[in-house]
This record gives structure tokens, C-alpha cells and sequence, in this order.
């Protein structure tokens, strides 16, 4: 491990941290200031995010330039292994980063059964290099699990899509 | 004593018994599945309950409520998905224990921390209920804005990183919580024009995005080898605490039990709020500060006791007052009036029975869940076993269900992701994300109080100091806010 150099990428890490969180203060900031502070009845609608906001910016602004002491560190880094582990995990790690949006945009149009089976060949196959067979299995599976456990005994509110619809009009 | 008594006798029917193990079992289940949320559970009961008795129908109602606290915490150890909000806390030490093979002692001690505390809130609703509802009306709106203060000032000074970036979080959490409609006017806020932000960011895609998604890319980044830890143990005393961490826990479960309970009394209260301070106490006064969000048994045991005694303190302002701490006894309050009966200060001198029913019902439902919970914990600890291959794509089914079914809208999926990858950076680079959940709780109670106290004072910022109980409360913010600030300076 190279000590110093870890800390300057940390305290870099944390800096790009607190550079985004400036930016999300300060558009708040921009879109809290178009609010009244106050109104016939008393404060605003504005006070308060307009205060929050303000704080978030300076306090962002300080972050920035004296990163201080960080709260605790994450392990799952990969600076201690060997390049070819480092590649396939940097490779398993965008899978999932896929994995997640595929979930976000699945639940908008794919509808739950889609949207499961997507994710579990891609963390499964691609990411976790099972075989096509146990990805599709394992897929199928959690789908049908979650569909009947959740959408029709429960009647928990599931993401829709011609599947589900045929699937409940069978057994409600 | 006689009530108390008298109450045993109504609970121990056949038909109460039945309807408190139902209502405690549905709770447990509630609290594990994200899909089902207590406020969805008892929503849906209620008109199962029109028919009923009136002491069956809240007995059994009241179970799902405190269940909750049991079953929230099994997700939270195996997962780092909270079942529940109150739940929140518990991911953090308890799913860290999980990882390095202690999550059996990690249930049992959330388990016996729950039971402890559970029982010892119902001796204080049995005792204490009238004098505390006397002192609860004490507070007003700045007394109020100022216990908020004081609150997330001790929570940021509690972090283990610096104050100010504690301070960032506690702010960005509490801007989180300004975003959608304004809750006095309805003046829509930071919604940059989008419907789906109307509504504000709801706190179940907020807390299994930083929680649940964030972990599942940490999962990502491990390696095998890495990944290995999480063995869970083999044989029946592998479950059990060694005597190490049970010693280390009486002190947070008696703490948490007092603190829970009298954040509970507060309306607004209630079990988060109190589950996260009792993190920030407990943490502060451990001797190895540095093991909090690495796997520390106080971390575990303070949270666990509190939301659990904050869930039954929230029915000393339910029953005494009739006031709701928050949209749980909001709803169990409607049931109580479906039912014909109006709690506050006269239910003791009119319908005694129904008071000291439930009251004594949470003593049966206490040890029924203890019951219920302990023998599931091997079976539990199973979740461990699963490879991350197959474990990864149910945490992400189960993260699915339970932000979509929340709300029906699929942008809190996207939201959800969103804070997911948020949750990532920031805990990557070693902000404390718990402060941010903390804050986007508190924060509207926090608003509320103040724009009621300003309205009230037209405008002067004085009234937060007219009162000894709010200059107590900002004293406190203030000597908190500067400790913290103080020996740190040397590490910014």
C-alpha cells in the first residue's frame, strides 16, 4: 500500500464528494430563492430550504477545502490484489452498476417478471460468469417467487406488464 | 395494580390471546418482507377489525405495530436492507457483525434487547402514563425546534469524522427533506417542475438506496476471498453472544430502553428518532468509539432496545393524549374511533378495560415475540450461506418490491438507484450516511416548529429563548456543536 498517495486519492475522492454536494446545495439554493421567505400568515414556504440550503453551500465549501477526518472507510477496494483480479472486478462491478439502472428502467416498462429475470442473467452470467442455464433457472425462479409471494398472496403492488396482467387475471 | 389485573384478565381469553399472536406474527412478518409496510398492514386490516370486539381489534392491530420492531431487524443484519425506518440504524453494526460471522449473536442480542425493552416501556406506560402526558403538553413549538436542534447537533458531534462534514450531512439531509409540497401551504418546492417530486423524496427509496443498493455495488467491488466472511456459525451456541458482547450490551439496552421510550412520549417522536439517538449516546460514551460501523455490539444492542421502547412510548401520547406520534398511531387512533371509542385523558375513567387491555396485551405480545423470534434465528442466518451470485439478484428483487410497492411509482425506482450510487460515493469516501436519514426525519418536525414558533412571535427569533426548557435545549445545541468542533480542529 502506498500511504501517502492513498491519502491524497482519498482526500481527492472526498473533494469530488463535496464538489457535487456544492452543486446539489447550491442549485437548491437557486431554486429555494424563488420561494417567499414570508407570507401574510407567517414564514414562508421558503424560509427554511432557503436557510438549509445556504448552510449546505458553505459547509460544502469548507468540506472542500479542509476535507477532515473521514467517518469510517469501506473495504472492497481493490488496491491490495493483482491486475487481473483488479480488471474482473472493475468488469463485475459496471455489470451491476448496469444491473441497477436495467432495475430502474425495468420497473418504469418492463414490468416485474422482465424486469427480475434482466437483472438475474445479468449479475448471474455476465457479471458472476454462471452458466446460461442457472441464470435462467435461478431468473425464472425469483420471478415466479416474487410474483406469486408478493403480487397475488400478498397483494403487494408489483410493476406491471402484459405478463403480470395475464398472470393475475388467471388466478384473481 | 388492579387495572393492570383487571387488564391481564381481558388479554388472557382464548379469543385476545389468538388476535395478540396474530397481530404479533403479522408484525414480524411485516417487518422482514420491505414489500409490506405497518402503515399498508393495519390500512388493510382495519375493516377486517369493524366486526370485532373493540379491545380484540386494537390488541391485535397494536401487535403489528410493535411486531414491526422485532422483524425489521432480520433484513437489516443479513441484509443491510431495512425492513423497517427504524430498521435503519441496525444495518449499520448489525449487518457489519453478519459480516464477520456474528450474526447469530446479532439477532439474539436484537432480540433480548427488543424483549427488554419492550417490557420495560409497558412498566413505564403502566406507572408513569399520567404524570408524563402532564409533562409532554409542556412543550411548545420553539421548545420543540430546539430539542430538533439539539437532537442533530448531537447526532453530527456523535459522528466518528469530522464536524464538518457531519454538519454537511445533517444539512443535506435536512434539504432532502424540504424537496415537494410545502406541508403548511402546499407550495410546491426544489420540484425543478416534476410531478414525480411533488409528493417530496419518500424515505423508502431514500433509505434502500443509501442502505441497500449502495451495498450490493460494495458487494461488487469485493472479491471472493473478501466475500467470505460472511459464515455464518455452525452449531446452536454459535448463535448465542460470547460473554464478551453480552456484558457490552446491558449498558446500551438499559440506556436505549429509557432514551426510546422518552423520545417515543414525543409526538413526532418515536422509533427512528430514537433508534439513531441512541446510536449517537452510545457511541459517545464507548470506550472503542472506533468499532462503531465496524461490527459494534453497542451499536446494535442501544438502537434495537430504543426503537423499540420509542415504538411503545409512542402509546403513552396515543392513549393518554390522543394525539398520534406519527402515521402508525395516527391510524390506530381512527381504529380506536371506528370502534366508537375516543382515547385522550378520559379513556382511564371511561373505558378502563380497553386501556389497561392493551396495556397488559404488550406484556403477552413482548414474550410471544420473543418466543416467535429466537428459535428462527438458525434459521435466518441461513441468508449468510447464499453466494454473493445468488444472494445479489434477491436483494435486488426484494428492493424492487419494496420501493415500488410503497408508492406504486416507478421513479422511486429510479430515485432509489439514484441514491443507491449517492450512497456509494459518499460512504466510499467516508461520509457517515446514517446523519442523512437522520436529518430527512427530523427535518420536517424540525421546519414545523419553527415556522409555528416564528408565526406565533410574528417574526422574532427570541421566542426560541423564552422558555427555560427551549434556552436548556439551544445551550445544549451550542456547548454540543463547540465540544465537537474543539478536538477535532487538529484533524481538519
Amino acid at each position: 500500500m502506498n500511504g501517502p498517495r492513498d491519502a491524497r486519492a482519498a482526500f481527492g475522492g472526498t473533494r469530488l464528494a463535496a464538489l457535487c454536494l456544492l452543486a446539489a446545495a447550491a442549485v437548491g439554493l437557486w431554486q429555494a430563492l424563488r420561494l417567499d421567505r414570508w407570507g401574510f400568515d407567517g414564514p414562508g414556504a421558503g424560509l427554511f430550504p432557503q436557510i438549509v440550503a445556504g448552510v449546505c453551500v458553505l459547509l460544502s465549501i469548507v468540506v472542500l477545502v479542509f476535507p477532515g477526518r473521514a467517518a469510517s472507510t469501506e473495504d472492497g477496494d481493490t488496491d491490495e490484489i493483482d491486475d487481473a483480479t483488479r480488471a474482473a472486478t472493475r468488469s463485475t462491478f459496471s455489470l451491476y452498476v448496469v444491473a441497477l439502472l436495467v432495475l430502474a428502467a425495468g420497473a418504469a416498462f418492463g414490468g416485474f417478471v422482465v424486469t427480475v429475470i434482466a437483472v438475474t442473467l445479468l449479475v448471474l452470467r455476465f457479471a458472476e460468469r454462471r452458466s446460461w442455464r442457472h441464470a435462467i433457472v435461478y431468473g425464472v425462479a425469483c420471478a415466479l417467487i416474487g410474483l406469486v409471494g408478493f403480487g397475488w398472496l400478498l397483494r403487494v403492488d408489483l410493476p406491471e406488464s402484459p405478463i403480470e396482467r395475464a398472470f393475475y387475471s388467471l388466478v384473481r | 395494580m388492579d387495572a393492570l389485573l383487571g387488564g391481564f384478565a381481558v388479554v388472557m381469553t382464548p379469543a385476545n390471546l389468538l388476535y395478540c399472536f396474530i397481530g404479533a406474527f403479522l408484525g414480524t412478518v411485516v417487518g422482514i418482507l420491505p414489500g409490506l409496510g405497518p402503515l399498508t398492514t393495519i390500512a388493510i386490516l382495519l375493516p377486517i377489525t369493524f366486526k370485532m370486539d373493540v379491545t380484540s381489534a386494537i390488541i391485535m392491530l397494536s401487535g403489528i405495530y410493535y411486531g414491526v420492531a422485532y422483524g425489521g431487524t432480520v433484513t437489516s443484519v443479513l441484509m443491510r436492507i431495512p425492513g423497517e425506518a427504524s430498521s435503519v440504524i441496525t444495518c449499520l453494526d448489525g449487518y457489519e457483525m453478519a459480516r464477520k460471522g456474528r450474526a447469530g449473536p446479532a439477532l439474539f442480542i436484537a432480540g433480548i434487547g427488543s424483549f427488554v425493552a419492550g417490557t420495560l416501556g409497558v412498566v413505564a406506560i403502566t406507572f408513569l402514563s399520567p404524570p408524563l402526558a402532564e409533562m409532554v403538553l409542556a412543550f411548545g413549538p420553539s421548545e420543540y425546534a430546539m430539542l430538533m436542534l439539539a437532537g442533530l447537533a448531537m447526532v453530527t458531534y456523535m459522528s466518528g469524522g469530522s464536524l464538518p462534514r457531519a454538519l454537511l450531512m445533517a444539512a443535506f439531509g435536512l434539504l432532502l427533506g424540504t424537496v415537494g409540497s410545502d406541508p403548511m401551504n402546499m407550495t410546491p418546492r426544489l420540484t425543478f417542475g416534476l410531478m414525480t417530486l411533488g409528493d417530496g423524496i419518500n424515505l423508502v427509496p431514500l433509505a434502500i438506496g443509501l442502505f441497500g443498493l449502495s451495498e450490493v455495488l460494495f458487494m461488487a467491488r469485493r472479491t471472493e476471498a473478501e466475500l467470505k466472511i460472511l459464515k455464518p456459525p455452525s452449531g446452536l451456541l454459535g448463535f448465542l453472544p460470547s460473554g464478551d458482547e453480552a456484558r457490552r450490551s446491558v449498558g446500551p439496552i438499559a440506556r436505549g430502553s429509557v432514551l426510546g421510550f422518552l423520545v417515543g412520549l414525543l409526538p413526532g417522536g418515536g422509533a427512528v428518532i430514537a433508534s439513531f439517538l441512541s446510536y449517537g449516546v452510545e457511541r459517545k460514551l464507548s470506550k472503542r468509539p472506533e468499532e462503531f460501523g465496524k461490527g459494534a455490539v453497542e451499536g446494535l444492542a442501544g438502537p434495537e432496545a430504543a426503537n423499540n421502547a420509542g415504538t411503545t412510548g409512542a402509546f403513552v401520547p396515543l392513549l393518554c393524549m390522543g394525539i398520534p406520534a406519527n402515521a402508525i398511531t395516527a391510524l390506530l387512533i381512527g381504529a380506536f374511533m371506528i370502534h366508537g371509542v375516543t382515547p385522550g385523558p378520559t379513556i382511564l375513567e371511561r373505558q378502563p378495560e380497553i386501556f389497561w387491555g392493551v396495556v397488559a396485551s404488550m406484556y403477552v405480545g413482548n414474550v410471544m415475540l420473543l418466543v416467535l423470534n429466537l428459535p428462527l434465528i438458525g434459521l435466518f442466518v441461513r441468508i449468510l450461506d447464499i453466494p454473493r451470485a445468488y444472494l445479489t439478484p434477491m436483494i435486488l428483487a426484494v428492493c424492487l418490491v419494496g420501493v415500488y410497492s410503497n408508492s406504486g411509482n416507478p421513479a422511486d425506482v429510479l430515485v432509489a438507484v439514484i441514491f443507491g450510487f449517492i450512497g456509494y460515493g459518499l460512504r466510499r469516501h467516508g461520509f457517515d450516511l446514517g446523519i442523512v436519514i437522520l436529518a430527512y426525519v427530523l427535518g420536517p418536525i424540525f421546519e414545523r416548529s419553527v415556522r409555528q414558533a416564528l408565526a406565533i412571535s410574528d417574526g422574532d427569533p427570541m421566542i426560541f429563548l423564552h422558555s427555560k426548557l427551549s434556552i436548556g435545549f439551544a445551550v445544549a445545541a451550542a456547548v454540543i456543536l463547540v465540544a465537537g468542533l474543539w478536538p477535532k480542529r487538529r484533524s481538519v
